[in-house]
């Protein structure tokens, strides 16, 4: 047994990688395994995935409708303009003059003018209703100004009502930014209505998995006292269901994912039509690609997360020592 | 080797399961321990796997007291120790292969040399050519040559069984023990239980006797064993 020291020195190098690369082995004995023994289970296997790729799919819809959503509180945030709706009856001196006001007034940005006829026309290309509109004897919508104040802070939106209360003619003063405050209300609304989902649903994707991996643990008891009284290190035991956890999780999201992609593939038609009616610049938002992989990467953790709070709990009683 | 040293086992509900049990064994040495069912035999083996607490005494192994080692380094003491059990353990799920390559696996032993020390194993038990079969399909008694495959292909220092011919009939069991006293012939210190007097007293090595968990003899053959080791 005595060798010269040396030769030690090179057997015990020899030693650490043979090790390591068992380990590493060991790893992809463990994934390939875990999937065999899912494709094994198919029925059992889909219907963990199902609930799993429900659960997530809730969250997920609920954020692309708040990122659809985002797209017009984010480009309409720095507007706040001002319509100006004139007296039905009103004549183009009244016009001139208020136009006149609007023009010298320093608290202006820019200005612009919307006749009635214009404005029927606008209605009628944008609702479809133009036959109601000739139909009618006189044309019922008023002309109005639309106006950009130079800034947005609530004294200039004040000062501005204020002189425009004081000339004839002007029928109502609408602020867009009520509007555009309400948007982004419930814009703000689905943002934390999504983040208390996926708080909750998390939670269910770690029991979801938890609970199946518990069913796995107490399928495969005599493997792991076996293994146990044969010296296998916790971690050892507890790779398999490790890996089965992560891909539960993967391929939850993986269905998650699909599923979106399948309700936004039957939402793009409709969805689409009334986008592109507030202007071209709107369209269908879906996940993208980083959102799927926020997605699957998450989903992947939550998985791992939910097997190794089971199998630690679990194991501990398995193999009591 | 092993040295019990005034050990003293109780279970939760009060049974007591050994009295203040001492005794030394030498390395290399095969050692019998027999008594009624219910004497404390498997609960020894049990207090020198690990799987059990003790409540007084120590038990030191190789020099080190076993039940003081942090969690961590059981599985590594376990590995060492070679067990085989009545009712032999065999995962039915898997290869004969498959079973006795298991404690190489947890070890991480190259493929190859897993495969070569798998066979080597296989071969002594006279088990080779089975390899590939299901243990589901095979005898008790070639079940129970699995079991001891498996316990000794890592080659332990200690090889512990378990009532290990309990289930067999008796030319089978002698055929067991056989395997066991080669085994022992090359160096394995072995510690067996087993109720059959008549089988253990033929072989002519020590035999350690539990009554009610109290060893109450300790007899000493002339040792056949003693004089091939090392």
């Amino acid at each position: 047994m005595n060798r010269p020291a040396n030769t030690k020195g090179a057997r015990r190098e020899r030693d650490r990688r043979i090790r390591i690369n068992a380990w590493a082995s060991n790893h992809r004995d463990c994934a390939l395994d875990t999937i065999r023994r899912m494709l094994a289970q198919p029925v059992a296997t889909l219907m963990t995935l199902a609930v799993i790729g429900i659960a997530l799919l809730l969250p997920a819809l609920l954020y692309v409708a708040g990122s659809n959503l985002g797209q017009f509180t984010d480009r309409l945030e720095a507007t706040n303009r001002l319509t100006v709706y004139l007296a039905p009856d009103i004549s183009e001196q009244s016009i001139s003059e208020i136009r006149a006001a609007l023009d010298n007034s320093e608290l202006v940005g820019s200005l612009q003018f919307i006749s009635s006829e214009q404005a029927a026309e606008d209605f009628a290309r944008w609702s479809g209703l133009g036959d109601v509109l000739d139909s009618l004897a006189d044309n019922p919508l008023p002309a109005a100004f639309v106006v950009q104040p130079i800034s947005a802070d609530d004294g200039t939106l004040s000062s501005l009502q204020e002189l425009l209360n004081g000339l004839t003619g002007v029928d109502l003063i609408q602020v867009d930014q009520r509007w555009l405050e309400r948007l982004t209300g419930i814009s703000r609304l689905i943002d934390r209505t999504v983040m208390t989902l996926v708080f909750i649903l998390a939670f269910a994707v770690l029991f979801i998995t938890g609970n199946s991996i518990r069913t796995l643990i107490a399928n495969r008891q005599a493997e792991i006292r076996v293994m146990d009284l044969m010296g296998a290190t916790r971690s050892y035991m507890a790779r398999p269901f490790l890996y089965m956890g992560l891909w539960y999780g993967l391929f939850g999201g993986l269905v998650a994912w699909l599923l979106l992609q399948c309700m936004l593939l039957l939402l793009r038609e409709p969805a689409s039509t009334l986008l592109a009616s507030y202007g071209p610049q709107y369209q269908l938002i879906g996940l993208g690609s980083i959102g799927a992989a926020v997605l699957l990467l998450s989903s992947a953790g939550l998985g791992w997360l939910g097997a190794k709070l089971s199998v630690s709990r679990h194991l501990r009683a398995l193999t009591r020592s | 080797m092993i040295r019990f040293d005034d050990v003293s086992k109780r279970y939760p509900g009060g049974h007591e399961a050994l009295k203040q049990v001492s005794f030394d064994m030498d390395r290399g040495e095969m050692v019998f321990l027999t008594g009624r069912s219910g004497a404390g035999k498997s609960t020894l083996l049990k207090l020198l796997m690990l799987s059990e607490p003790l409540n007084q005494g120590q038990i030191l192994v190789g020099g080190r007291n076993i039940h003081r080692l942090p969690a961590n380094k059981i599985p590594y003491y376990r590995r060492r120790i070679g067990v085989v059990f009545q009712d032999h353990q065999l995962l039915f799920d898997r290869s004969v292969y498959d079973n006795v390559a298991l404690p190489l696996q947890i070890d991480g032993y190259d493929k190859h040399e897993a495969a070569r020390r798998v066979r080597a194993a296989l071969d002594k038990v006279g088990l080779l050519n089975k390899e590939k079969l299901n243990p589901m399909t095979l005898s008790g008694g070639e079940q129970q040559r699995i079991g001891i495959a498996r316990a000794v292909v890592n080659r332990p220092q200690i090889l512990l069984a378990d009532e290990p011919t309990g289930n067999l009939d008796p030319q089978l069991a002698a055929e067991i023990m056989a395997l066991f006293e080669q085994f022992n012939q090359i160096g394995v210190s072995m510690l067996i239980a087993s109720h059959d007097l008549s089988l253990i007293t033929r072989l002519r090595h020590r035999i350690l006797t539990l009554d009610h968990g109290q060893l109450i003899r300790d007899e000493h053959h002339p040792s056949r064993s003693g004089a091939t080791a090392g």
